[in-house]
This record gives C-alpha cells, sequence and structure tokens, in this order.
C-alpha cells in the first residue's frame, strides 16, 4: 500500500510518539544502569570498610600491645621535639653553644630548605616526615673534635640526626707558636628530621 | 475503542454499538433512500469512528473454484481475475482459500468465492460513511463470521451451524473450520415449535442438498448441526430436532452460545445476529468483502496503532529491564546498607575497646608509622665515629703511613665514578647502600723509586684496614703496574724527596 503526503503526515505524530516512549525506555536503562553502578561501587566501599574494620578488630589484640610497646618511644621522640614544626632557632642556638662550651675556632652552617621524605608504605595522610640538610664546616685542632661536636650536636635534641658523609682533611698550614692556628678541616652533611603529626593533640 | 456495526439485510438496516462484551442498539435505518439519509445525519460528529458491516442477505453467491498454488502479487492478480469472471462488480467480492489439492499434473488452491448477487445496495451506505470520514472496517457477511461462532460452540470436522437471526434461519456449512456453504430462508413470526420444526426440516433440506452437491459424502458419518435456540427456548427445540442417521443436532441456548463468545449483554429485540456483530467486533476474521480502498482509512489508523503499539511495547521492554536492573541495583544497596552497618558496629566496638587503651596524643595508625619510620631510619642511621676509631687504631700499627684525608660518607661505591680508575681490581658490589672510606696519604720512609716495597706496604695497610666489616674497594697506588696503564722508572736519578701517595677505598654494608 503506497501512503499519500496525508497519510504519512497521519503516521508522523504516533511515529513521534512511539520514538519518545522508545527514547524515554533508553533514557530509563541508562539512568538504572548509572544508579546500578553507584550501587555496585558504594557495596564495593562498604565492603572494603567492613572488611578493614574487622581485620582491625581482630587485630585489637595485637594492637593493645603494640600500642603500649611503641608508646614510650612515641613520647621520647615528642619530648626530643622531633615531633611538631622544626626548630632552626634552636638549632642555631645549639651549634653556637657546641661551638663556645668546645672552643671550636672555626664552625660554620648552612641549612637547606625543608623536603618530604620517602615513607613507608600505609603512612597515613595527617603525618609527614621531613628532612632539613645541614652543611657544616669546622676547623679542628684534633679529629676528636669532630667526634666531640657530633655527639654534642645528637645530645641537643629538636630534631633527628642522621650524619650522611663527613670528610676530614690536613690544612696543612704550619703552627706559628703564636696563634692557634688549625691542624684539620672538616666538612660534613647532617639530615635533621623532624615529624609533623597533624593528627596529634596540642 | 467502540466500534460500530451496521447490520444489513433485505429490508432494515440496524446500527449496533459494541464496547467491552455489550452490544446496544444505536439506531435502526430503513432500507430505502429515507434510511440513508438518516444514516447520513447519525455519523454526524463521528469523524473517525470505527465502523464495519454486517450483511445478512438471501443474496449471496458461494462458488469454489481451483487456481495454481501461487504467492504474493501472483496469486493476488489470479484471484482478481477469477473474481472478476464470476461476478460482474468485484467492489465486494472476496476469495476464501480453502486449502491445497494435489491433482495428477500440478498443485492446486482450493478458492470459495463470495459476494453478494446485488452489490448496489451497500453502495450509498459506504458512500456515506465514506463522507463522514469514519473508518471502515470491513464488510462482512454472516457466513465469513460463522466458522468462528463453529469454533466456540465446539464443532470439528463437517458441521452446520443454524441460527435464527432477524433476516431469517441463517444455515452455514463448515468444514475444518473453513465455510463451504450457507444459505437464509426467510422466516415469518412463529410460534417456538413450529420455528424448531422449520429448523429441523430445512436443516434436512440444505443435508440432502450438500450431498447432492457431493460436499458432504453419500455413506458417510452423519453431519453435526450445532442448533442455536432463542433464549429460553433449548428445552423446546430438543424435543423438535431428532437425530437421525443424516444430522446429529446440538441444542445450544441462546444464553449459552452469547456466554461462549463473550457476549455479556444484548439489547432487546435482538436475535441470533448479536452473535455474529459481536464476533464481527472482537474476532473478525481476516476475510471480507471491502476492498482496499474502502478500508483505507482503517489500514491508516491500524498503521497508526502500530507504531504507538510497537513504541509502547519498546517503552515496556526498556521498561522491564530497568526494572530487573532497578531490583538488581536494590538488592546491592540493600546489600551495602547491611555492610556499612556491620563496618559500623566494628568501628564502635573497636571505638569502645581503644577507649580502654593507654592515654596517647595522637592515633594509633599515627603513633604506629611514626615509631615505625623513625626505627626503620635509625636502623639505616650509621654514625661515622666507629670507623674513624677503626683508622686511628689500625693506623696506629703502620708509624710509615701519614694519612692526608679520610673521607666518610653514605651511599653506593660504584657512585664515585668521577675518581680515577682503580689501579687494583674492583671487588664486585653486591648492591645496596654502603658506608664508604675513603682514607688517602702518604708512605714516609720508603724511597719513591722502591715500587716493590711502596705496594707492599699500601697493601698491607690496606689489608689491615679490610677487617671489622669493611671490604676494600680498590686502592690507588702512586704509579700503576697494571698491564693497562704505564710504568715509569728513573734508576739512579735524584730523590726529589716528596713521599708517594695513595688512596685506599673501602665499603661497609648496612644492616
Amino acid at each position: 500500500m503506497n501512503l499519500t503526503a496525508e497519510e504519512l503526515k497521519k503516521l508522523a505524530a504516533p511515529l513521534l510518539v512511539a520514538v519518545a516512549l522508545l527514547a524515554a525506555g533508553a533514557a530509563l536503562i541508562w539512568s538504572t544502569g548509572q544508579s546500578l553502578a553507584g550501587s555496585k561501587r558504594q557495596l564495593a566501599a562498604a565492603e572494603t570498610e567492613r572488611k578493614r574494620n574487622t581485620e582491625r578488630l581482630a587485630r585489637i589484640a595485637e594492637e593493645q600491645r603494640e600500642v603500649s610497646e611503641k608508646l614510650d618511644i612515641y613520647k621520647q621522640l615528642r619530648q626530643a621535639n622531633i615531633l611538631g614544626e622544626e626548630r632552626r632557632l634552636e638549632w642555631a642556638d645549639a651549634i653556637t653553644r657546641i661551638r663556645t662550651q668546645r672552643e671550636l675556632l672555626d664552625l660554620s652552617y648552612r641549612v637547606d630548605r625543608q623536603r618530604m621524605l620517602k615513607s613507608v608504605p600505609g603512612k597515613p595522610d595527617n603525618i609527614d616526615f621531613l628532612a632539613s640538610k645541614m652543611n657544616v664546616q669546622l676547623a679542628l685542632l684534633h679529629e676528636e673534635d669532630l667526634l666531640r661536636f657530633l655527639a654534642d650536636l645528637r645530645g641537643s635534641g629538636n630534631a633527628y640526626y642522621v650524619v650522611k658523609s663527613c670528610s676530614l682533611a690536613r690544612t696543612g698550614q704550619a703552627a706559628t707558636g703564636t696563634t692557634i692556628t688549625p691542624r684539620l678541616r672538616a666538612n660534613c652533611e647532617i639530615d635533621l628530621i623532624t615529624a609533623l603529626d597533624r593528627g596529634a593533640k596540642k | 475503542m467502540a466500534r460500530h456495526l451496521l447490520y444489513f439485510t433485505a429490508e432494515d438496516h440496524h446500527l449496533y454499538r459494541s464496547s467491552g462484551g455489550k452490544l446496544e442498539l444505536e439506531a435502526k435505518f430503513p432500507g430505502d433512500d429515507l434510511g440513508v439519509t438518516a444514516f447520513r445525519e447519525h455519523l454526524r460528529g463521528r469523524k473517525g469512528a470505527l465502523f464495519a458491516v454486517v450483511a445478512d442477505l438471501a443474496g449471496e453467491d458461494f462458488h469454489e473454484e481451483q487456481v495454481p498454488v501461487l504467492r504474493g502479487s501472483d496469486r493476488e492478480a489470479v484471484v482478481q481475475r477469477r473474481l472478476a469472471q464470476r461476478y460482474r462488480d468485484t467492489r465486494l467480492a472476496a476469495a476464501l482459500s480453502l486449502g491445497r489439492v494435489t491433482g495428477p499434473q500440478r498443485r492446486n488452491e482450493r478458492l470459495l468465492l463470495a459476494s453478494f448477487t446485488n452489490t448496489q445496495q451497500f453502495t450509498p451506505w459506504l458512500e456515506a460513511l465514506e463522507e463522514a470520514d469514519a473508518r471502515l472496517t470491513g464488510v462482512y457477511s454472516v457466513p465469513l463470521l460463522a466458522p468462528a461462532l463453529a469454533a466456540r460452540l465446539g464443532a470439528r470436522g463437517r458441521a452446520l451451524v443454524v441460527t435464527a437471526n432477524r433476516a431469517g434461519l441463517r444455515q452455514c456449512f463448515v468444514e475444518n473450520g473453513r465455510l463451504r456453504f450457507a444459505r437464509l430462508e426467510r422466516t415469518v413470526e412463529l410460534v417456538p415449535h413450529a420455528l424448531a420444526a422449520f429448523v429441523r426440516s430445512e436443516t434436512l433440506r440444505l443435508t440432502q442438498y450438500l450431498q447432492t452437491l457431493r460436499a458432504l459424502p453419500r455413506d458417510g458419518a452423519p453431519l453435526e448441526a450445532f442448533v442455536v435456540a432463542p433464549r429460553g427456548e433449548r428445552a423446546i427445540f430438543e424435543q423438535a430436532l431428532v437425530s437421525d442417521a443424516r444430522v446429529v443436532f446440538q441444542t445450544i441456548d441462546g444464553a449459552q452460545a452469547e456466554q461462549a463468545i463473550g457476549l455479556r449483554q444484548v439489547p432487546d429485540g435482538a436475535a441470533a445476529e448479536a452473535l455474529y456483530l459481536h464476533l464481527a467486533a472482537r474476532k473478525a476474521p481476516r476475510e471480507q468483502f471491502a476492498s482496499s480502498g474502502d478500508r483505507r482509512r482503517y489500514l491508516v489508523w491500524q498503521m497508526q496503532r502500530a507504531v504507538l503499539t510497537a513504541g509502547a511495547l519498546g517503552f515496556a521492554a526498556c521498561a522491564l529491564y530497568a526494572g530487573t536492573r532497578w531490583f538488581e541495583g536494590s538488592d546491592l544497596r540493600e546489600r551495602a546498607a547491611a555492610q556499612s552497618n556491620e563496618a559500623r558496629v566494628a568501628a564502635e566496638r573497636y571505638g569502645r575497646i581503644t577507649a580502654a587503651f593507654p592515654v596517647t596524643e595522637t592515633s594509633t595508625e599515627n603513633l604506629r608509622a611514626t615509631v615505625l619510620e623513625f626505627q626503620s631510619i635509625a636502623r639505616r642511621n650509621v654514625a661515622p665515629e666507629p670507623s674513624f676509631v677503626h683508622v686511628s687504631r689500625v693506623l696506629a700499627q703502620f708509624p710509615q703511613m701519614e694519612i692526608d684525608s679520610v673521607n666518610w660518607s653514605i651511599g653506593r661505591p660504584e657512585d664515585r665514578r668521577d675518581r680515577k680508575p682503580p689501579a687494583q681490581p674492583v671487588k664486585p658490589d653486591q648492591g645496596g647502600e654502603a658506608v664508604v672510606l675513603e682514607i688517602s696519604g702518604r708512605v714516609n720512609a720508603t724511597q719513591r723509586n722502591d715500587y716493590r716495597g711502596i705496594t707492599a706496604q699500601v697493601q698491607s695497610f690496606a689489608a689491615a684496614l679490610e677487617s671489622s666489616g669493611y671490604a676494600l674497594v680498590r686502592t690507588h697506588l702512586p704509579f700503576d703496574i697494571t698491564s693497562e696503564g704505564t710504568l715509569t722508572g728513573d734508576i739512579g736519578g735524584s730523590d726529589s724527596g716528596e713521599a708517594p701517595r695513595f688512596t685506599i677505598v673501602l665499603t661497609q654494608r648496612l644492616p
């Protein structure tokens, strides 16, 4: 049967309605598909959380023991001011004090800007481990002065000190007898490590 | 949608309205021009309404033909040619297929050609419908609807369907669900007993006629006749309709027949034609008399409905599929809620238990991470003092050695590539960070050109240093004794007095 233009016009409205219905059906499928995907994600997240919480609950006895063990170390770190913001003024004071106490001839240092340390996997987001590199140059009468300086620096606290390198060399200057002439020159690179725990109670 | 049915008889025409199993009489029109005018008037305001014509006329011709088995337009052309050969006016003519027969030479299709002897009587009525823009669903005759009624009444094989219609006594011969022959015998007002007797005599006459036509086998089984008795007159009919060797009568009450076809309400005064009218409205057969031109508006309406139905079915299918996904999602959400609840309960229990832990200044996670990190840093942290003490102790055993510099560092031995290539073979590095100790000095109290003596002393000093976990990486002598280098000497020449210098590199692996 061949349709006339008028008859085709009569079919246009039902066709539009049919297309609209099909589009609505497709939209319905799409929206339920989105909803289903969202539900799957929700379930996966809930399962992960449930698993994590259940496992944490199962490990609680171990955790209690661990807390007891680690709490002392944590307290020591806090008392030594290793936890918290950097204390550069305290570092400067400590170096000046050591120089004076040990009567070191010449001591110069430079502390670079702080950088983030790579941490163990699974570290919580609200804690960061940071390091500042310090270069120290010392003029020494005797090599033991260097060892005393390092020991005093470690004892001064306010950071955890990690010596990365240390070179000791003769100055080659001859003793004059009238002034004290340094015989050795030491150059050390030391990392001053601190931790910033934003979850800690003030 | 309600359907209007014009019951077309030789005298009056009745217009019925069929809706939801109910049949209502809308109007009655005389068969003359006045009737047509009244019908036109009645059609005003019924644009787009569905109309069917159900003719119940005596002048209906049935003729059996055979045509070759064909399909599509070829079959249509042959059928139209046969109809044109048989009838002068083919506007209202139909060809009913009776199935195929296999002849000696070719396979044929049996056709029952049917039309009205006077088609002109329909013309003004069909034109009125056309003018009113009504949709003509089809022009049917009562015999065309008889197979459907026979099936509903339980007829199988060969059977007669006999009904007392308003137009007269209608007898239809149906074979295997297909119409073979029909006739209408006019009746006058008869009492039930007389009508029953008339039914019996006419049925026997028709049976004899069919045998004459060889439509019935002469010595076959008795023919079943399904007689629809007017409401409440079944008992009277059963008394009169006594079966014999030729015909077995099955009497059905009118109400029972209406129930069998789903007709719930019949207008007062209507006879058995109500059964056919209801079937024309609800279960219309494919075969009918109107041409596709007359039914065009109805066909377009059917297309509109088909498109809408397809859209609705598509939407329903989508909705069904979406529904299953929604239920699946709902199930997942319920499971997620249950999991979240379990997680919350576990967290609450954890919180209650940890509340009894020693008071900490931070969370357990931060406490653990901080301590572990510093323990890890402390494990890798090596102080330079033990290395200096080790060098000092070894040096005490070699007074002829004078140290110029000691470089202590943490790193990899291969990182020190800016240095000169080793004079001695380097021990393979075993990977990882290590303490690297580089000692530079001079050998005193030995002549500069005493290569063997200097080499022995430096190697002896290096061997002494290679203890307490230190490994020798390389020894750099003041001269090159390897095959790759150049060895020079000035025997007997004057000594410059400068002590020969050496460099020893050691490593100590970190734990």
